[in-house]
Parts: structure tokens; C-alpha cells; sequence
């Protein structure tokens, strides 16, 4: 199955295409620490330039992925939005994956994932930068992630830092912490006993080619019902309920 | 034919449009969503444009009778507007267009604004003056010819500060109308008497600029001198004499160009088109009309925010063949000069 697949949850472009025979070709685009994501301007050049080198177009596709997050607001619109319009354009199939769920993926299925190759980690714990102080995170069974019939251990949510700790706290292991989350609360996950590879271990970074191994097995869903997983409500809906709420 | 998008504020807008100017289909999806919040929430106008998008470009299709496959172009709003709101639509319009290797063509909104004048079956030919009020803009230009290069358009004159549908919205939250309210003052100023309160109408403003900011103020101060009591009992006239104000502003400016403009062949000075939600307004109609007999008043549908203003716009600007588009960025503010 060819899939082409991307994601923009995070300040990263992450494309793959999966052309079937088992070769995975990807291309990424990393902003400067600091600068703006380049997920309008980077995208489907990434795309285009992919599709382009495996001598293929938009019709000899067989599915679409698109990573729905949780993550940035704009970035995972921008991503939704171009997977939606090629997969009407061209009636391709279209799979969501979640974000958290390819990170816990392409840990899994590093070799150096455990720091001990005796006694790897039975816990995967995905954690993004929510902004606000928060964190996106969710954790599967050690090789869960990559089956969609089971259940991860802690669902996707948007978790204070406390919320946090205590979600890894309840798991049944001690977890293996990876992405841009792990890093931002490295001090509050090490104070219950989890471990993270290095800053600059690649296990941190979203990697669309996950997106193509869960895609294969995924089920697609009707265009329209692809949309982002927010995990959080626009600040003026959360206002208006704080102020509703106050009333007497 | 051109589909186009159209994403900057709060309706999700696609439309398909012959190289004519015929509109073909012309589909609006008000979001209608923000009125308990008091404004357009760009976060919520955003995440209601990506549910909605798909669906009314795949109705804008049907309505024309046309598929993707058969459209030559796509264009889409770029700027201004609310930049995650501009950014669902740019980011469709890159890929419906990218998947058939079609050509793109990023359109200024304002542009769009003057281009609904070009639309079939009553086009209004430049030179000609635009008077554009809405909730997002406020300006007087000449309009030379169709483009959107330098010199195309020129500017006459903008609001220093609120745009004339925002003053009619805050007019209309003092009045206790709820938001958007500009069509609820509409209403309750048919009952009142436009010259009961004299409110400015910015005659201090410099050159053909206009500013609502004192208006809204001496509204604010009428309320509080008449007390809620006489206030609540004059609702209408005050409603119709801040109704009077804003027209009177408009109204003004557009005389001044006119009379400045008229100086010297006086052919250009005869028409005036107008567009933008406010350009609904009956009072504001009907004093334009008084000064220029040919007052070109595009539909409703046009006026307001639209796709097939777009497209129109469209026709008269280069088109960006594929691949050179698929790194294009929507842009909050007016990036040209205008
Ligand atoms: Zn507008």
C-alpha cells in the first residue's frame, strides 16, 4: 500500500510516503530554536519533493495519514486541512493518527530505546509541549502503541504538571518519556521515576514514518469527521464557562 | 472557470465563477457561532472553517455543475483577515490545487471587496470610487482599472481607528442589542428621529480619513447623562441619530472625493460603487444615492463577505503555476500599500 502521510502537531514538518515494497522515504523541516513552525511554507513542498524522487503523483496513492495531535492549533489545522483537500481532490482514503500514539511507536521500535537491552521499559509514556504550562500526554504498553485494538494505559489528555506526576505515578512501571513534553518537564517526570533519552535523542521528534506503519492498519474515516484532537477549548469558551459558572 | 476560497473572518466561503464574471455557484456558510461570545473568536472561527471548508468547496462544485478536474484555476483570500482563519483556506486551496497540478491565485481581500463591482450580469467598468464598510475595513478609493498592482487602486481615505461596522456593533452593545447588532440598530432606528441627538460625525478628521472612536464615546456619555430610565425610553431615538452619524461620515467623505474628483473631466466622478456588510444599510443607501445618481449597489451576497469576489478578483491577477505556490503564506495585514 503506498501511503503518503505528515504531521504538524509539534513545531516540526514531518513527512513519509511508504511505497509499498517496505521502503519508507521521509523528509522533515525543523525551525531554528525560537522561530516560527514552517508548516504553511514547508509542507507540501516536502510533499511534492517526495512524491517527486519516487517517480510517483497524488493518484497513484493509496491512503492519506495525517497526524491530528494533540498539538499546536494552527500547525494541526494546516496539516488537516492539506491532507483533507488532496484526499477530496483526488478521493483518496484518509486515516488520522494520533500524534502521541506515532511517538510511543517509533520509541518502541528503536533498538536504543531502553538503556538496557536486558530489561527494556514496559511503559511508553508520549508527552508533547501543551503551552500554558501543560502537557499533552498519553502511555501505552511497551508495543501497544503500534496495535490499535488495545487500549493505552493513560488516554490522550492536556495534564497540568501535577496532573502529570501523578498520572506516571499511577502506571503500572515506571515509563520511557519521549518528545518535545518530556524534555519541558524532564524535572517533574525524573521525580517519579521516569526515564528520558538525551535532548538530542531522535525518539523526541514526531516521525511521519510511524504514521505510515499505524496507517496500514488503521481504518480510514469519512473526510469531514477528521479534525484535530484540541484536548482543550478555545480560551473564550473557557472564560465564558468560568464566568456562567460564577454566576449566582 | 475559477473555484475560489474564501476564510478571513467568521463564514466559510467557496464560490465558482466563469472567466466572464457569471457566478456560477456562490456558497456562504455563516458560522454563527460567536454571538454568545460578544466578537468573532479567531480560534473558534478557525476550527469551525476546517469543518466546514470541505464541504461547502464539494457544494460550491455541485451548484456549478462542475468537478475539480474541469475548474483552471483556484484561488483563495491570503490577507488580510485573522491569519489561522486565512490558513485553513490557504492550506485547501494549495492542495485541491496541488493535486491536479492546477494554477493558483492568491487574492487580496480587499481587492475581492472592489472585484464584486467586475461580476456579471451588471459589471461596473473602471475608473469608478469604491466606498468599502464593513466590520474588518473602512475606505474610500478610486479604482483605475481591475488589477491589484501599484497604481490600480488608490487609496482616498480609512478610518483612523474603528471600521463602520464595528462602531454600528458597539453603538449597538451600548443600546443593549447583544452582538453583531448592526442590523438590530438598523431596525430600531426606524422608529426614531435621526436629528433628536447631535452626535459627531467627524468633521475634524483630517483629509477624507474617518474616525468612530468619539462617536462611540458621546454615545457612551448621552447614556449616562439621560439616565437608564430616559435612555431605555429614547432607545430609538438614539439608536437613529448614531445611525445618522455614521451614514453622515460616510456620506461627507464620499461628497468631498466626489467633488474632488469631478474637478477636472468630471466623467469619473459620476460612479460610485459600494461594498461590505455596512453597504446593506437602508439610511446609507439611500443618502449615497441622493449624491450619486448611479450608485452601484452589488447584491447583498456580494457585498458582504463572499468567495465569488474572489474569484473575481482573480481574473486580473497573474496566476502562480504549480509548483511555485505550495510554500505561499496567508498574511494577517495589509502587506501593500493600500
Ligand atoms: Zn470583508
Amino acid at each position: 500500500m503506498r501511503i503518503l502521510a505528515f504531521d504538524t502537531a509539534t513545531a516540526a514538518t514531518a513527512v513519509a510516503l511508504a511505497l509499498g515494497d517496505g521502503t519508507v522515504a521521509t523528509a522533515r523541516h525543523d525551525p531554528e530554536p525560537g522561530a516560527r513552525p514552517g508548516h504553511a511554507s514547508q509542507l507540501l513542498p516536502l510533499v511534492v519533493g517526495l512524491l517527486g524522487e519516487a517517480g510517483i503523483g497524488f493518484a497513484q496513492l493509496d491512503r492519506i495519514a495525517v497526524g491530528v495531535g494533540p498539538g499546536t492549533f494552527t500547525g494541526l489545522r494546516i496539516g488537516v486541512a492539506t491532507a483533507r483537500g488532496l484526499s477530496q481532490a483526488q478521493d483518496l482514503p484518509l486515516v488520522p493518527v494520533s500524534t502521541l500514539r506515532a511517538l510511543a511507536l517509533t520509541a518502541d521500535e528503536a533498538p536504543a530505546a531502553a538503556t538496557d537491552p536486558e530489561e527494556p521499559d514496559a511503559v511508553t509514556l508520549a508527552v508533547l509541549d501543551a503551552r500554558r504550562g501543560e502537557a499533552f500526554a498519553a502511555a501505552w504498553a511497551r508495543g501497544a502503541a503500534a496495535d490499535p485494538a488495545l487500549a493505552p494505559l493513560l488516554e490522550p489528555a492536556a495534564l497540568t504538571p501535577e496532573a502529570l506526576e501523578a498520572a506516571v505515578a499511577a502506571l503500572p512501571a515506571s515509563p520511557l518519556a519521549i518528545g518535545d513534553g518530556a524534555l519541558r518537564f524532564e524535572q517533574q517526570l525524573r521525580a517519579v521515576g521516569a526515564r528520558i533519552p538525551a535532548d538530542d535523542s531522535p525518539l523526541h521528534r514526531v516521525d511521519a514514518a510511524a504514521h505510515c506503519r499505524l496507517a496500514a492498519v488503521l481504518e480510514p474515516v469519512a473526510r469531514d469527521a477528521v479534525l484535530p484532537a484540541y484536548l482543550r477549548l478555545p480560551d473564550a469558551e473557557l472564560a465564558l464557562r468560568r464566568r456562567d459558572a460564577e454566576r449566582p | 472557470m475559477i473555484l475560489a476560497l474564501e476564510t478571513s473572518c467568521d463564514d466559510t466561503c467557496a464560490a465558482v465563477v466563469t472567466a466572464d464574471g457569471v457566478i456560477r455557484s456562490n456558497v456562504i456558510s455563516s458560522q454563527g457561532v460567536h454571538d454568545r461570545y460578544g466578537g468573532v473568536v479567531p480560534e473558534v472561527a478557525s476550527r469551525h472553517h476546517l469543518e466546514l471548508t470541505g464541504a461547502v468547496v464539494e457544494d460550491a462544485l455541485a451548484r456549478a455543475g462542475t468537478t475539480l478536474g474541469e475548474v483552471d484555476a483556484i484561488a483563495v483570500t491570503q490577507g488580510p483577515g485573522l491569519v489561522g482563519a486565512l490558513l485553513v483556506g490557504v492550506a485547501t486551496a494549495k492542495a485541491l490545487a496541488a493535486a491536479y497540478a492546477l494554477p493558483l491565485v492568491p487574492v487580496d481581500h480587499l481587492h475581492g471587496h472592489v472585484a464584486a463591482s467586475f461580476l456579471a450580469p451588471d459589471p461596473l467598468e473602471p475608473p469608478f470610487l469604491i466606498l468599502i464598510a464593513s466590520g474588518g475595513h473602512t475606505l474610500l478609493a478610486r479604482v483605475n482599472d481591475h488589477g491589484w498592482s501599484e497604481g490600480s487602486i488608490e487609496l482616498l481615505g480609512r478610518t483612523l481607528d474603528d471600521a463602520a461596522g464595528e462602531a454600528f456593533d458597539k453603538g449597538a452593545r451600548l443600546l443593549g442589542l447583544g452582538y453583531p447588532g448592526g442590523a438590530a440598530l438598523e431596525r430600531l432606528a426606524r422608529d426614531g428621529d435621526p436629528h433628536a441627538f447631535a452626535f459627531p460625525s467627524g468633521a475634524k478628521v483630517p483629509r477624507l480619513d474617518v474616525s468612530f472612536s468619539g462617536l462611540k464615546t458621546a454615545l457612551l456619555y448621552k447614556v449616562r447623562d439621560l439616565g437608564e430610565e430616559e435612555a431605555d425610553r429614547r432607545r430609538a431615538d438614539l439608536a437613529a441619530s448614531f445611525q445618522h452619524a455614521i451614514v453622515e461620515t460616510l456620506a461627507r467623505r464620499v461628497e468631498q472625493a466626489l467633488a474632488r474628483e469631478g474637478g477636472g473631466s468630471g466623467s469619473r466622478s459620476e460612479r460610485l460603487s459600494i461594498g461590505g456588510g455596512v453597504a446593506a444599510n437602508g439610511p446609507l443607501r439611500e443618502r449615497l444615492a441622493q449624491l450619486v445618481p448611479d450608485l452601484h449597489v452589488p447584491a447583498r451576497e456580494l457585498c458582504t463577505d463572499n468567495a465569488a469576489m474572489i474569484a473575481s478578483a482573480a481574473r486580473y491577477v497573474a496566476p502562480l503555476p504549480f509548483p511555485s505556490y505550495l510554500g505561499l503564506d496567508a498574511y494577517a495585514t495589509g502587506e501593500r500599500a493600500l
